[in-house]
C-alpha cells in the first residue's frame, strides 16, 4: 500500500475580496510506496508546503484529494502514523525541551514511564541532552529544529513528513539531519522531505520530484537522474603538462593508461535548472 | 481496519493544561494580577475617613467601600485577564505555526479549540480565587479593625444596656464583613468572564489579529452592559429588542450593587443567570467550532 498519494491535488488560495484565487498547486498526482523516502524539490513559492498542508489536512484542496496508508486525509485518523515538521518552526517558547515533547507525548496517548523512556531516546536521538531543561526561547535555530524532528517521532510514526528540515541550519547540522533522515530510511520508516536546496538532499532520497510555479516538472529515481547517459568520462593518471586538450584523442598516444570510463554524475542543481529552462511558464517566484 | 480515533478528554485536558501554563510564564498576567491585589489590598485604606458617630454606621459605610473596590477590581481586572488571554491563543498558535505541529497529530479541531478555550477558563478562575482570597483577607482584616471599639466597650462596661448595644454592634459588623451573598456575586463575574472569554474566542476563529480580537471583544463587553438599557429605551421597537438579543445582556450578571446595599438575592436568581450564561456560552463555542473546523491554517 502507498504511504501516500495524491490524486488530482489542486490547491487555489483566496486572496481575499475581488483579488481572485491563486494556483499555488495544479493537478499533482504523488504515489509514494512505504519505505521509500522522497524529495519534493523546487525553488521558494513553488508549492511545496502547500502540498504537505493539503496532505494533512491544514489546508481544503480546492480539487482532489489525498490518502495516508489509504486513509482519506480528511479524516483524523490518517494521522495516527504520522509524524511532521513544520518549516521553521518556533514551538512553545515557554516550555524546556524536555516539556515540550512530554506534552507531544501526551497527545498521542503516550504516558508515564513509556513517554519518559521515549523521551530519553530521542534527546538522545537528536542530540540535545545538555539542553533538555533549557526553555525553546533560548534554542538556537538548529536545535528548534532538532526538537521539531524529536516532537514528529515521539510517536513512533510510519511515516514522516519534514518540509525544509534543512533550511537555514549550519553544515554540520544540517549533515547530522541527513545522518538521522538515512537512519529512519533503514528503520523502514517512509520520508517526504522538501527543499529548495537540492544538492543537500540528493544523497539521501530514493526518488524525487520537481516542482515549479504548482506543477510536477520532473519525476524519477536519484540514481537515474543524476547519472548522465549522454556523457563519458575518462579518470586518467599521469597526465603530462599541457596534454589536457589531446586528452579526446591522444590519451592513449600520449602514454596515459585509461584507468576507468563511467557515467559522470550531474548535481540535481543542473538537472533542475535545466528542467525549469524548459519549464515555458518561467521559473522561480511568481508573483 | 484502522483504529478510529474518538474525541478525547485527556487530550482536550492536555492542550488545556499547555495553555495555562504557557499563560502562566507569560508576565502580563503575573502584572495584571498583581496590580489587582494591590487596588483590592489598598482599598482599605481609602475608606478610613468617616463622620458618623455609630461605630456600627461606620463600619457598615466602610465595608460597603471596600467591597465596592473590590468587585469592581475583580470584574475590569478579570475581564482583561479573561480577553487578553483569550484573544492572543489562536494568533500565537498561528504565528508560531505550533498549530500545524498540534493538527497534524491524530488530534480533532474540536479538541484542540475547547482545549485552548479550557486553558483560558482555568487561568481566569485561579486569577478569579486568587482576587477572593485578597478580597477575603481584606475583609477580614478590617472587620477586626472596625469591631475593636465595640468589643472594647463589650469587655469593659459594667451597663447590661451598653454591653448589647455593643454586642448587637460586633455581629451586625460581623455580618456585614462576612456576608455568604458576596460568594454569589463573585461566581456571577466568573460565569461572566468565562462568557466574555468564549466571545473572545469566537472572534479569533476568524480573525487574525490579537488586537482586533481585543478590540472586539471590548466592544460586546461594553454593549453587552448597555443593552439592558437600550431594550427598555426601545420597548416600542419589538423587531430592534429582538436583534439585540443578540448581544448577552451582561447586566444580569451584576449582582454586586445589590449586594453591597444589603438586598437580598436569591440563589434561584444565580441559578438561572448562570443558565442564561451557559447556554449563551454554549451556543457561542459551538458558532466557534463550526468557523474553526472550516477555517484554513
Ligand atoms: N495562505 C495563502 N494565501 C495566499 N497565497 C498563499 C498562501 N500560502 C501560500 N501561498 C502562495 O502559494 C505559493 C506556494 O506556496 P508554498 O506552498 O508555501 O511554497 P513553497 O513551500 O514551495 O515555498 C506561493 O506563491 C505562496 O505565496
Ligand atoms: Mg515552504
Amino acid at each position: 500500500m502507498d504511504a501516500i498519494r495524491t490524486e488530482n491535488l489542486t490547491k487555489k488560495y483566496n486572496l481575499g475580496w475581488r483579488k481572485g484565487r491563486f494556483l499555488a498547486l495544479e493537478k499533482l498526482n504523488l504515489r509514494i510506496p512505504e519505505g521509500e523516502v522522497y524529495g519534493l524539490l523546487g525553488p521558494n513559492g513553488s508549492g511545496k508546503s502547500t502540498t504537505l498542508k493539503c496532505i494533512l489536512d491544514l489546508i481544503t484542496p480546492t480539487e482532489g484529494a489525498a490518502w495516508i496508508f489509504g486513509v482519506p486525509a480528511t479524516k483524523v485518523e490518517s494521522r495516527l502514523h504520522v509524524g511532521f515538521l513544520p518549516e521553521n518552526p518556533y514551538f512553545y517558547r515557554y516550555l524546556t525541551g524536555g516539556e515540550t515533547l512530554e506534552f507531544y507525548g501526551q497527545l498521542c496517548g503516550i504516558r508515564g514511564a513509556a513517554l519518559h523512556r521515549r523521551i530519553e531516546e530521542l534527546i538522545e536521538l537528536v542530540g540535545l541532552a545538555k539542553a533538555r531543561d533549557r526553555r525553546l526561547a533560548g534554542y538556537s535555530k538548529g536545535m528548534l529544529q532538532r526538537i521539531g524532528l524529536a516532537q514528529a517521532l515521539i510517536h513512533d510514526p510510519r511515516l514522516l513528513l519534514l518540509d525544509e528540515p534543512t533550511a537555514g541550519v549550519d553544515p554540520i547540522g544540517s549533515r547530522d539531519i541527513r545522518d538521522l533522515i538515512l537512519r529512519l530510511k533503514q528503520m523502514g520508516k517512509t520520508v517526504l522531505l522538501s527543499s529548495h536546496l537540492l544538492a543537500q538532499v540528493q544523497d539521501v532520497c530514493d526518488r524525487i520530484g520537481v516542482l515549479n510555479l504548482g506543477q510536477m516538472i520532473l519525476e524519477g529515481d536519484v540514481d537515474q537522474l543524476i547519472s548522465d547517459q549522454r556523457r563519458l568520462s575518462f579518470t586518467v593518471e599521469g597526465l603530462p603538462a599541457g596534454g589536457r586538450g589531446q586528452i579526446e584523442q591522444a590519451a592513449q598516444a600520449a602514454g596515459a593508461k585509461v584507468v576507468g570510463v563511467e557515467h559522470p554524475q550531474t548535481t540535481l542543481e543542473t538537472l533542475f535548472l535545466d528542467a525549469v529552462r524548459q519549464d515555458k511558464r518561467g521559473a522561480g517566484e511568481h508573483d | 481496519m484502522t483504529e478510529r480515533v474518538g474525541f478525547s478528554v485527556a487530550r482536550v485536558g492536555t492542550i488545556a493544561a499547555n495553555t495555562f501554563t504557557e499563560s502562566l510564564r507569560q508576565k502580563v498576567f503575573n502584572i495584571l494580577l498583581i496590580f489587582a491585589l494591590v487596588v483590592i489590598a489598598s482599598a482599605s485604606f481609602f475608606a478610613e475617613f468617616a463622620f458618623e458617630e455609630d461605630v456600627a454606621v461606620v463600619a457598615s459605610y466602610q465595608l460597603k467601600s471596600i467591597k465596592d473596590t473590590c468587585f469592581g477590581a475583580l470584574s475590569v481586572i478579570g475581564m482583561l485577564i479573561a480577553i487578553v488571554g483569550t484573544a492572543m491563543l489562536l494568533p500565537n498558535e498561528l504565528e508560531n505555526r505550533t498549530i500545524y505541529t498540534i493538527l497534524s497529530k491524530p488530534v480533532r479541531r474540536l479538541e484542540f479549540l475547547l482545549g485552548k478555550y479550557l486553558g483560558t477558563v482555568l487561568l481566569t478562575f485561579v486569577s478569579v480565587v486568587l482576587m477572593s482570597v485578597m478580597f477575603l483577607a481584606v475583609l477580614t482584616f478590617k472587620e477586626a479593625r472596625l469591631s475593636q471599639p465595640a468589643k472594647a466597650v463589650v469587655e469593659q462596661t459594667e451597663s447590661p444596656v451598653e454591653k448589647q448595644k455593643a454586642q448587637e454592634q460586633v455581629a451586625k459588623i460581623r455580618a456585614e464583613a462576612f456576608d455568604p451573598a458576596i460568594v454569589k456575586g463573585i461566581l456571577l463575574v466568573f460565569v461572566k468572564l468565562c462568557l466574555l472569554a468564549a466571545i473572545t474566542l469566537l472572534v479569533s476563529t476568524f480573525s487574525t489579529s490579537m488586537v482586533f480580537n481585543v478590540a472586539v471583544a471590548l466592544l460586546v463587553f461594553f454593549a453587552g452592559h448597555l443593552v439592558g438599557l437600550a431594550k427598555e429605551a426601545w420597548q416600542a421597537q419589538p423587531l430592534l429588542v429582538y436583534l439585540l438579543g443578540i448581544i448577552p445582556n451582561l447586566d444580569l450578571f451584576n449582582v454586586a450593587d445589590d449586594i453591597i446595599l444589603g438586598n437580598f438575592v436569591p440563589w434561584a436568581h444565580v441559578g438561572k443567570v448562570t443558565g442564561y450564561g451557559l447556554v449563551y456560552l454554549s451556543g457561542v463555542l459551538a458558532a466557534a467550532h463550526f468557523i474553526f473546523s472550516n477555517r484554513e491554517i
